[in-house]
């Protein structure tokens, strides 16, 4: 099992982390900011036919909401799509190409298991948070190409036809499944704040984003 | 470098457009139609480019989902007499043409089993027949100036298509869903239908088709008030 780095900060407690690189915190501020807007007019759009209930079904409160209404939600949303996975994207290619031993792997999973140490559980699991928060963006973003060009990209559809035997069409799950991408990077972005809190506190957050 | 004054601004700015989202996004709400006019020109050509010429998969006539296709209407629900119905083709075309439904009916049918999307999000599977608007268009001569075609309604609807959309293959003007004639609060006697368009853009109730060499002011009923024009899935 490879050793997973373990800093002085890991060990000791709040320290003066090191600055991180400004792709790392460009991408980051900018991702916080798209993914705002991407989720209030997202909500926009769910209220004009919720995917829980349809007509009948309850509404987001209007301010969670981006758009003011149901065009105005697309405007924003398919306005910033680009720039989101753009952004994603890059990012992910660069995680890939030039930092990828920070992204989670098998060895973390082991670490977890087997390691009684809190120092080496929480960076492993912290790396297996924000590896699951590029999981979960891109697959909104897979989910929501699906929704946007269902015509041209039905085999992208036809892979949410695995409720069908239970009697939810294909469509109606991909709604669930693209929706449910808010909740999920919610608890991840919660789980991730509050580990690199612990790691460096406000410093380290600010300096993660600017 | 958590002070340099410039940063500082922009995470102000980042917290306060935050939270303004957050309080009901009065003061991003007035940007959305710009947001909008920035972006859906290249959104526009992409989809146009996705779209190509060639057919969508079709569904099983098994799998058609009725409860599934709510209905929207504009303007109240009317009422066309079919023995009084014509179809009136005009514009760039030869041949003006006023069309009854036994001409619509003479026309080699077509049925597609397709993938109906409403713009509100919800969709349903619909089995739509009738003629080929391509065939329609083409008994009236067109112009090969001819870029657009513009929809009149009976309850006065309006639509504007691209004309490669139009003459897609498996864009119709149904008389039939579902293996009978189509319902009146479904589009009674004619209505558009295609698998590559949001269904805003598929009128009902149609009575009027002229092909235009370009757009006029009016783009479309729900287009004039801020909805996409292209609206391609």
């Amino acid at each position: 099992m490879r050793q997973p780095v373990i800093t002085l900060s890991d060990a000791s407690g709040p320290a003066r982390p090191g600055p991180h690189p400004l792709w790392t915190r460009a991408f980051h501020g900018f991702n916080l900011l798209v993914l705002l807007l991407m989720a209030g007019s997202g909500l926009e759009i769910y209220n004009a036919n919720p995917v829980f209930g349809g007509r009948a079904g309850a509404t987001v409160p209007g301010w969670l909401t981006l758009g003011g209404w149901l065009a105005g939600g697309r405007d924003w949303h398919f306005g910033v799509m680009g720039l989101y996975a753009a952004n994603l994207g890059l990012w992910i290619g660069l995680l890939l190409h030039r930092r990828h031993r920070r992204l989670a792997d098998g060895g973390d999973l082991g670490t977890l298991r087997r390691s009684a140490s809190p120092p080496r559980r929480r960076l492993a699991s912290h790396r297996v948070t924000y590896t699951l928060m590029l999981v979960v963006l891109a697959f909104s973003l897979l989910s929501g190409l699906a929704m946007y060009k269902p015509a041209q990209l039905w085999w992208l559809v036809s892979l949410f036809a695995f409720a069908e035997p239970a009697g939810h069409s294909s469509w109606q799950t991909l709604r669930v499944c693209h929706l449910a991408t808010i909740p999920a990077i919610a608890l991840l972005l919660v789980a991730h704040v509050g580990l690199s809190w612990r790691v460096g506190g406000l410093r380290l957050l600010r300096r993660m984003v600017l | 470098m958590g002070s340099d004054p410039g940063r500082r601004r922009a995470l102000g700015l980042l917290v306060s457009g935050g939270s303004s989202l957050l309080l009901g996004g009065c003061g991003l709400n007035r940007w959305s139609t710009a947001v909008g006019a920035a972006t859906q020109p290249l959104n526009e050509r992409i989809e146009a480019l996705l779209q190509g010429q060639g057919p969508v998969p079709e569904f099983r006539p098994s799998q058609v989902e009725p409860a599934a296709l709510l209905v929207n209407s504009f303007n109240g629900t009317p009422n066309l007499a079919p023995e009084s119905y014509r179809l009136v083709v005009n514009g760039a075309v030869r041949r003006p043409l006023r069309l009854d439904l036994a001409a619509l009916a003479a026309l080699p049918q077509r049925e597609c089993v397709i993938r109906h999307v409403c713009v509100e999000g919800w969709a349903a599977i619909v089995a739509w027949s009738g003629p080929r608007l391509a065939d329609v268009l083409a008994l009236a001569g067109p112009s090969p100036l001819g870029a657009y075609l513009a929809i009149r309604s009976a309850d006065q609807y309006f639509e504007t298509w691209d004309l490669a959309s139009a003459l897609h293959p498996q864009t119709l003007l149904a008389t039939h869903m579902n293996g009978a004639p189509l319902p009146v609060a479904n589009g009674a006697p004619v209505r558009l239908a295609s698998p590559i368009k949001l269904g805003y853009k598929q009128s009902k109730w149609v009575t009027g088709l002229e092909l235009m060499t370009s757009l006029g002011d009016r783009l479309g009923t729900w287009e004039d008030r801020g909805y996409e024009w292209f609206a391609g899935l």
